[in-house]
């Protein structure tokens, strides 16, 4: 790649699609980043706590670079659009949390309404297209402080990823990180051979 | 009950369209709208040959294929590249397209055509080859800067199409309009990205063209006309939110002339 990627069209290629809920979540990156006065993370020095499990995410991992591979992702299974970001560097964090709207705008409604459908005629696609880039302009021309509400909160950092030994399983024979392994009479076992012991 | 079943007659055997359908449009194209009390919609390219509203049926008639190439062709221009750019070195391939809405028509045959790249004012005349059945543009590996390359072909129509490639990373100061007849001007060229605006000005005759639709379209649209109309404002200027990867085309028509602008995006 001979040019930086910008931020949208990382979070665009993680995911794999424009969708609204995505565009959200970049919104929310790119705040977190202004706020903060941060850069993509690259040794877990922001940490992102995330309460749902949905598009949004993606945009947290691809541009805040909190990916859950570093473990500096934390999903909370809220069922809420609620992000709270944090930097160790900068020993601060701002929770925001997506608007609550009882209204939805027409648009919103038949974009689901399509994407409910199981197949699409040409026409509906072109239809789809079309709500798709009003809901994209609307999303990325909105004031923040109309699509979401935040607060710098106090923040307990966790630990640091820590690297752990790997010791042999011993029913499957597989490796198992020993914090994860459980003792047993066959000796220490893994969760999985626990599991199936225990039927 | 008022709805009717629509039928759709074609070469003489009449096919089921849609059930129940409660709303027709004729649009000015020559297309009919239709909705079902499902909420069902369809587009079809016909007219009204019968209503039988007694036993709610309407029987289309199918709009044949010549009759219905109903806009007029316009020429475009494309990079060979993937990524928006060529850097020096590389060997700058451009196609040369016939169609409409970026959908190329590949019988479509063209008259006389030439084509010129122009490098800080410098106009030079570029040969125009077959590719396997397409036209193409191959400015070598020479080619460095900023390039604005522009095709003219003269129909019943006049034909323009206008491409801005940057060969290389420069610092570019602006880009000359190049004075054609009718012409889409970017107004910040290298700005293009998914997610913002993006700005050009319509010159005629290098003049400001106020009031004039512009429409806007990109490769992936799975529309079949222009999905965008822009309205140029008084200074002739019109500015459309970018929301699809990959490259957009303009498209203006004054008078006998159509022109066009590709804005290449790097995604
Ligand atoms: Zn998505
Ligand atoms: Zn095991």
């Amino acid at each position: 790649m001979c040019k930086d990627l910008p931020p949208l069209e990382r979070a665009v290629q993680f995911h794999g699609h424009v969708c609204p809920g995505l565009l959200m979540g970049v919104r929310v990156a790119e705040f977190a980043q202004k706020h903060l006065g941060v850069n993509q993370d690259i040794d877990e020095e922001l940490v992102a706590v995330v309460e749902t499990n949905s598009c949004g995410v993606d945009a947290i991992q691809s541009i805040l670079g909190c990916t859950f591979g570093k473990g500096n992702l934390i999903y909370k299974d809220y069922g809420k659009n609620v992000y709270t970001i944090a930097s160790r560097e900068k020993n601060r964090a701002v929770r925001i949390a997506q608007k609550y709207r009882d209204i939805n705008s027409p648009e919103s409604i038949r974009y689901r309404e399509l994407n409910s459908l199981s197949q699409l005629t040409d026409d509906q696609e072109a239809e789809r297209e079309d709500l798709l880039a009003l809901i994209f302009e609307n999303t990325m021309s909105a004031p923040f402080e109309e699509l979401f509400d935040w607060q710098d909160i106090d923040f307990v950092f966790p630990e640091k990823a820590q690297i752990r030994a790997t010791i042999r399983c011993a029913v499957c024979g597989e490796g198992v990180m020993d914090s994860k392994a459980t003792e047993s009479v066959e000796g220490l076992i893994c969760k999985a051979c626990l599991l199936a012991k225990e039927g | 009950m008022c709805e009717s079943n629509v039928y759709i007659d074609r070469a003489g055997h009449e096919e089921l369209l849609m059930e129940s359908v409660d709303r027709i449009i004729p649009a000015e194209d020559g297309s009919i709208f239709m909705e079902s009390i499902f909420g069902e919609r369809k587009v079809v390219k016909a007219r009204i040959k019968e209503m039988e509203l007694v036993h709610h049926r309407i029987i289309l008639e199918e709009i044949d294929k010549q009759e219905a190439k109903e806009h007029d062709q316009e020429i475009w221009l494309e990079p060979d590249t993937d990524h928006g750019h060529f850097h020096a070195g590389e060997e700058v391939v451009l196609k040369l397209s016939k169609g409409y809405n970026m959908k190329p028509d590949h019988d479509a045959a063209y008259s006389a055509i030439e084509a010129f790249a122009v490098n800080e004012g410098n106009v030079n005349p570029v040969h125009i080859h077959d590719h396997h059945g397409s036209k193409e543009i191959n400015l070598g590996q020479e080619a460095d800067g900023l390039l604005q390359i522009y095709v003219h072909e003269h129909e019943i129509r006049e034909l323009y199409a206008k491409v801005v490639m940057e060969i290389g990373h420069h610092h570019h100061h602006g880009l000359k309009p190049l004075g054609l007849p009718l012409e889409i001007v970017p107004i910040d060229y290298s700005h293009a990205r998914m997610g913002e605006s993006y700005e050009i000005q319509v010159l005629q005759n290098g003049q400001p063209l106020a009031g004039a639709e512009v429409k806007v379209t990109y490769a992936s649209t799975r529309s079949k006309d222009y999905p965008n109309r822009l309205t140029t404002s008084e200074d002739g200027r019109a500015k459309i939110f970018l929301s699809a990867r990959g490259n957009y085309l303009f498209s203006v028509t004054a008078q006998n002339i159509i022109s066009t602008f590709t804005l290449v995006k790097s995604f």
